[in-house]
């Protein structure tokens, strides 16, 4: 199968034998993707592939090379081949395309990669750009949807419909919806070119396999003849088709093409039976070949419809993930491409159509046709590039997404959890963002161990940015599906002819990939599907060496049973890709077995031991946390907090500054957080050797003691430990890299006047002498600060040394990279300067442990003032008991007493969830484990005062718990100002952190000021370090616009009269009246305002 | 002497040493009062000067650490400082910058010519002075890692040790800890322990309990009992001698009670003079 259609235009000059003219059919053919290698120009380098670190570092794209066949006929000569280049198109990184494909760790490294550099994204302009798993509806699955807009479409329209997103084996899409009218007709909707087209049911069944009344009556009704209100439809259906007088498969794909010829781009010399057949072939059940399967698929979901709207079935939810699969990033892109050259081939048209009518076009002429192909702007690679660097997709047909926007994230390094999660984050869709109803948000039982419950974020995106299940797998292959085909016709399925469904009411259909296979009765059903489960389990266990038939170990096995009023029965296979599965234990065989979110809410899983019920249940969980995403599986002991409050670990642990790489040489990320002093955890739950996370510290096991010390630790306050602090406790720095460009405001093809360098006028310049080399570059590891010269540029213009100065935070100089031109053997214009930012821990910034538990240090105490435990220890970390009643994060105790533990015996706890119950409780599990070194079995210590040394009267909780330093810092976020830059309008002081505004002191500030009688206060407030000014004011009138200075020369001058000379009242004529008083500068600008909608404003001045 | 707590002159502290190790000593301080004994503790921690580097100047550093996270790594080494008294703070000092009364300078200069990862330890460091090294365990012990380095990067360090004290900022601290508890049995009950079912099976007691004798539950509480018995274990980190952090410690609080005295005494004196100007007519 193609993945492109064949375009054939005529040229127009016709005569008599042929009144369209010359034909030329062309065709783009198998494309091709080159590895990403240096450009032609750059002429130096032995090795001619590129790789992603060189991308990262220089700001550019990582793409190869895109060509394709184009193919031409004109008439019926001989068909002509030519490479065509679609441009350069970026690549994903640790695909089959890249350079790094097959690399193991230690060439990795050698690449400047990570040793376990995962892939997945795409490098463009120097930032890792992921497209995010989007929320799909199951794909060729008939869904029976409910909606009351739906009954709003036009005159006879209900609120019932069925809908199908049919995908194409090159994985586009196309959704057809099929409406339910009140008149008992059906009309079926599909988009074409983000137009919406309606066609009568009957007319497409009559098209597809020229079907009589009675054909398409028993194919609907089968053999529930009974059931007066299906026939009564279908009777109605036959009807209402009746109007288009097409009798005939013939009449009925002439009627087709003739409508939609036009907006077909059908060729001219088509019949309109043909262009009916391709409509055929495009919009109606894409998913299938055969018309008649699509026939068959059509009037199932004729019979879907009728049993939703008869209330013999109940409609699906597609909020749920049962109804739900992935948009995988590689099938968008391809779509996309896909559209892309489609659009090429358009283009080729609509030129050809402009030349034919200015008389230009010579479709003989080799030479035209070779500079028609190369006139089109064919440059895939761009467009596919702006895709991925904006997330827009511009698309002709809108690709049968629901939204335009937002494909793509920057898949920010902060630390390792949070990269993670940006390739396991999987969104709803951005539509749903608005959306006011709050139900697609909710939580629902299908999405058991395919989507995280607790790893959602807070806020406006909740529920619908969820995260995976991190055992959850999505499938990403085509499968072969003829052996399951057989095995099911073996098992008992009666193929489709001649219709056994005509004797039997109770007959099941039995779909495989949104194709009805056969029909089957129940327990033929329940027996086929048990059957096919063992054979899939034993072809997955025999491993490549299987026999017998092949049956995917992905396939999902849909039985649904027969009930009043739920899901339509049958039996329903998925073997597509893009679908949720993952692994449970089947219990017969005591095999991973993977299930899908399809069959999961028919099957029998139990979650323990004790939940097996035997015979009922057949499979079972292989772990508990199997149902949490990665990162809620780094919160230790979770299963003892509060549930809300692991959310917010989960959001904290990827805003926690830790260590995002190994690679930091070779990074030039805008900005980096990196915990120097990492550790690893003393408690931590199994699956974190799993992910390497020892490789990526994010925190620190710190002595933390509950116990309100000094009231510096109210209020989610902590106090540090001031010696903890000096010995390097929470130390960590941020990498900040800037990007100069010297030729960025000059044009291409004028010469280079700036060089970096110091002149001769500079050479003997001692303040630059100890930091900026000779090349005018700084030294790496100079220190640097606002206002020092960074870096010297020299100017041929006017002839002078320019120095640049620092500007931000004190710092040093990490690295200097110096970036090579595209153009070969043009001199050094850019420059990556990389500054490491050393961030100490200060008073004000955030730390949290691993239970949501943030707060901010109040204090730093020296050790000596400290409370200590008989044996000496100190706290690190001093946290309020108050933070714990109302959180009941008691996740932490048992962390804190079981790193306490695991540090007196010399080992790593195990925090993973759900290993303690009733019977065996973690506290008397680690509190034995305290008893014995020693120590008491709650966990408590007496503690005595630092200051005065005498015991405390309560015994205080203390333990080990893993801090994690947050990114948000102190640094970052001060704001401090009298008096500074104003708006110009209103001379009030402007707002930002950044342009050094103010904060503003909003009105109810401004309340309870007024309440607290801080008069002088709010004066100082409001008016001084605000917009304090003078105005001149007319006793007289009351205006402060009317006094105005005036030539001394002018008339209206008195100059016998006393008072300011030169000024006077425009209203009084005189100068009389006029004073000085304090005003807001804003009060005159709203008497300006007034004055313009001729309102006066007067003062009474005494 | 013994646990007879009860006697004994609270002017009249004595010490009974009951254990002594390399790295720590373990004493009972008794006949006193809880404030000296928490100063004498608060002193031990903080106020005993050593030796450690206190500047750094990088000549070459191609190691994959940051300098400044070397020099805190170097600036924590604890240095061998039993002559600490010989030297002077610098702030004393009459030199502008630093000079031999005052510090001890070391280098450091490794390059790793070698494939695979070269360890630098802390006993590289090479000091101008014998007496001030870095403290190693035992004979054959190299001290502490300082960084790592792989084959072609390079560290050359000129360092400067300073006197100091932990005040200002701990890595000048002999103590890596000090124990200190008074009254193990709670006999003065300020402590309320708090427990589940049995106090006995849910506290053990600790080691210092056997020194005292346990409370007799039918005796009357005796609700004006001060603590007098205190008991010490200082760790060190190896700079000083357990005793000597121990010694000096008692003399730098001599000498601050001294300090104290004077300046009461003077200011007394200066109040009297006061007097008496008062007295002084007009003139």
């Amino acid at each position: 199968m193609s993945l492109l259609d064949r375009h054939s235009v005529f040229d127009g000059k016709g005569d008599h034998n042929h009144p369209l003219g010359t034909k030329i059919t062309y065709w783009i053919d198998s494309l091709r993707l080159d590895h990403p290698s240096l450009s032609t120009r750059e002429s130096k380098s032995a090795n001619r592939l590129m790789y992603p670190t060189e991308c990262r570092q220089r700001s550019i794209t990582y793409r190869g090379r895109l060509t394709g066949l184009l193919h031409y006929q004109v008439d019926d000569g001989p068909v002509q081949v030519e490479e065509r280049n679609f441009g350069l198109l970026p690549v994903m990184v640790r695909s089959n395309r890249c350079n790094l494909q097959m690399m193991k760790p230690a060439e990795l490294i050698r690449m400047h990669e990570e040793p376990e550099e995962m892939g997945g994204y795409f490098v463009v302009n120097g930032n890792e750009k992921v497209v995010r798993l989007l929320v799909a509806q199951r794909r060729n699955h008939v869904l029976a949807i409910q909606r009351p807009s739906y009954g709003n479409r036009g005159p006879g329209f209900t609120k019932y419909a069925t809908q199908i997103r049919c995908v194409r084996r090159d994985q586009t899409s196309q959704t057809i919806t099929m409406h339910y009218l009140s008149t008992g007709n059906l009309l079926l909707r599909f988009p074409m070119r983000k137009q919406e087209y309606l066609v009568p049911v009957s007319l497409l069944m009559r098209a597809l396999v020229g079907a009589s009344d009675r054909e398409i009556f028993e194919a609907v009704v089968g053999g529930d003849a009974e059931n007066i209100f299906v026939r009564d439809r279908v009777e109605l259906l036959l009807r209402s088709g009746k109007d288009y007088s097409v009798f005939t498969r013939e009449q009925a794909l002439a009627y087709l093409g003739d409508k939609f010829r036009v907006v077909m781009y059908a060729p001219e010399d088509m019949p309109n039976v043909d262009i009916g057949r391709l409509l055929l072939t495009r919009m109606v059940m894409v998913h299938l070949d055969d018309y008649r399967d699509k026939f068959n698929m059509l009037a199932h979901m004729v019979r879907k419809l009728y049993a939703v709207v008869s209330g013999e079935c109940q409609e699906d939810n597609p909020d749920t993930q049962q109804m739900q699969e992935v948009y995988l990033p590689g099938h968008l892109y391809l779509g996309l491409i896909k559209e892309k050259v489609e659009d090429y081939l358009l283009g080729v048209r609509a030129e050809i159509g402009k030349d034919s009518r200015n008389g230009k076009v010579d479709l003989y002429n080799k030479r035209y046709l070779s500079r028609l192909f190369s006139r089109i702007g064919a440059d895939i690679g761009q467009k596919a590039q702006y895709f991925l660097a904006t997330g827009n997709l511009v698309s002709r047909s809108g690709m049968d997404m629901q939204q335009m926007t937002g494909f793509t994230i920057v898949a920010e390094k902060l630390n390792y959890l949070r990269y993670l999660s940006h390739f396991r984050c999987i969104h709803r869709g951005a539509f749903f963002t608005e959306l006011k109803t709050t139900g697609v948000r909710k939580l629902l039982p299908e999405g058991w161990g395919f989507m995280c419950p607790v790893h959602t974020p807070d806020g406006s995106p909740c529920g619908l940015l969820n995260h995976l299940a991190h055992k959850c797998l999505l499938t990403i292959t085509l499968e072969e599906t003829e052996d399951v085909e057989k095995t099911l016709v073996r098992l008992g399925v009666v193929p489709d002819i001649p219709k056994p469904s005509l004797c039997d009411p109770n007959m099941l259909t039995v779909q495989l990939d949104g194709r009805v296979v056969g029909y089957c009765t129940e327990s033929v059903a329940v027996r086929v599907a048990e059957a096919l489960r063992i054979l899939k389990l034993q072809r997955a266990a025999a491993g490549l060496e299987a026999k017998g038939p092949n049956i995917p170990y992905s396939m999902e096995i849909g039985y649904v049973p027969r009930s009043h009023g739920g899901q339509l029965p049958g039996l329903f296979l998925f073997t597509t890709p893009a679908r949720f599965i993952r692994p449970v234990t089947h219990l017969a065989t005591r095999q991973e077995d993977h299930i899908g979110s399809f069959e999961q809410v028919y099957m029998e899983i139990a979650c323990l031991n004790e939940d097996v019920h035997p015979g009922i249940t057949t499979h079972q969980e292989v772990l508990p946390t199997n149902i949490l995403s990665v990162v809620a599986n780094f919160t230790p002991f979770c299963d003892f907090n509060q549930a809300p409050r692991c959310i917010y670990q989960c959001q904290m642990g990827k805003q926690t500054m830790g260590t995002p790489m190994q690679s930091f040489p070779y990074r030039t990320d805008n900005k980096l957080y990196r915990l120097q002093t990492g550790q690893t955890p003393i408690c931590r739950p199994r699956i974190h050797d799993d992910y390497g996370v020892d490789n990526y510290p994010n925190g620190t096991n710190a002595i933390v003691a509950v116990i309100s010390y000094t009231g510096y630790d109210m209020e989610d306050a902590m106090i540090l430990n001031k010696s903890a602090h000096e010995r390097g406790f929470g130390y960590g720095s941020i990498y900040k890299t800037e990007y100069v460009d010297l030729g960025k405001f000059r044009k291409s093809g004028d010469p280079i006047t700036t060089h970096f360098g110091v002149g001769r006028d500079m050479l003997t310049n001692e303040t630059i002498y100890e930091r900026i080399d000779i090349d005018g570059l700084p030294f790496p590891g100079v220190r640097v600060e606002e206002g020092d010269p960074l870096y010297a540029v020299i100017d041929d213009v006017r002839g002078r040394t320019k120095l640049i100065k620092y500007k931000g935070e004190a710092g040093f100089v990490e690295t200097v990279r110096l970036l090579a031109s595209q153009n070969p053997d043009e001199e050094l214009q850019v420059v990556a300067f990389t500054f490491r930012i050393p961030r100490s821990p200060i008073i004000g910034d955030k730390f949290s442990s691993r239970h949501g538990q943030k707060g901010v240090c109040s204090q730093k105490f020296p050790a000596i003032d400290m409370p200590f435990t008989e044996t000496g220890m100190q706290p690190d970390v001093i946290i309020n008991p108050h933070a714990f009643p109302s959180r009941m994060t008691i996740g932490m105790f048992v962390e804190s007493i079981a790193a306490k533990a695991g540090a007196l015996h010399g080992v790593c706890q195990d925090s993973t969830p759900f290993q303690f119950n009733e019977a065996n409780t973690a506290a008397d599990y680690f509190g034995e484990q305290l008893r014995q070194a020693g120590y008491n079995y709650h966990g408590s210590e007496p503690m005595y005062s630092g200051v005065t040394g005498q015991e405390m009267r309560a015994d205080i909780y203390i333990g080990v718990v893993y801090y994690q330093r947050l990114r948000h810092m102190v640094s970052d976020k001060y704001q401090v100002r009298t008096t500074g830059p104003i708006n110009p309008l209103t001379h009030q002081p402007i707002k930002g952190r950044k342009r050094g505004g103010g904060i503003r002191l909003g009105e109810m500030e401004r309340d309870a000021l007024i309440a607290h009688g801080a008069a002088y206060f709010l004066q100082d407030r409001l008016m001084n370090c605000s917009d304090y000014s003078l105005a001149y004011v007319c006793k007289c009138c009351g205006s402060v616009l009317a006094p105005i200075a005036i030539p001394a020369t002018s008339h209206l001058v008195d100059l016998s009269r006393p008072g300011p000379l030169d000024l006077v009242c425009r209203l009084c004529e005189n100068a009389d009246g006029i004073t000085m008083v304090a005003l807001p500068f804003v009060f005159r600008y709203l008497a300006t305002e007034l004055m313009s909608m001729n309102m006066k404003v007067r003062l009474d001045v005494k | 002497m013994n646990g007879s707590a009860h006697v004994g002159d609270p002017n009249n502290p004595q010490i009974r040493i009951r254990s002594l190790e390399k790295d720590s000593v373990d004493f009972v301080l008794s006949n006193t009062q809880l404030s000296v004994a928490n100063s004498l503790r608060r002193t031990m921690i903080a106020e005993v000067p050593t030796m450690a580097i206190d500047l750094v100047q990088f000549i070459e550093n191609t190691s994959v650490l940051a300098d400044e996270f070397i020099a805190h790594r170097l600036g924590l080494v604890p240095l061998i400082s039993h002559n600490v008294d010989e030297f002077k703070y610098t702030r004393d000092c009459t030199c502008a910058e630093y000079c031999k009364e005052c510090s001890v300078e070391f280098t450091l200069h490794v390059k790793c010519t070698e494939p695979g990862t070269r360890v630098v330890y802390s006993t590289e460091l090479i000091s101008s002075n014998k007496d001030v090294v870095p403290v190693a365990e035992g004979e054959d012990s190299r001290g502490i890692i300082l960084l790592k380095l792989r084959k072609g990067q390079e560290i050359n360090v000129h360092c400067v040790a300073k006197k100091g004290v932990a005040k200002e900022h701990a890595k000048w601290s002999p103590c890596a800890a000090v124990g200190f508890e008074y009254d193990p049995h709670n006999k003065l009950r300020h402590l309320d322990y708090w427990y589940e079912k049995d106090i006995k099976d849910e506290w053990p007691p600790t080691k210092n309990a056997d020194e005292e004798l346990e409370d007799d539950p039918g005796a009357p509480f005796d609700y004006k009992a001060e603590p007098t018995i205190f008991y010490f274990t200082v760790e060190t980190v190896g700079s000083l001698d357990p005793q000597a952090v121990v010694i000096k410690a008692t003399r730098v609080l001599q000498e601050k009670l001294g300090a104290l005295q004077l300046a009461l005494d003077e200011d007394q004196n200066r109040d009297n003079n006061a007097n008496m100007d008062e007295g002084e007519p007009w003139v």
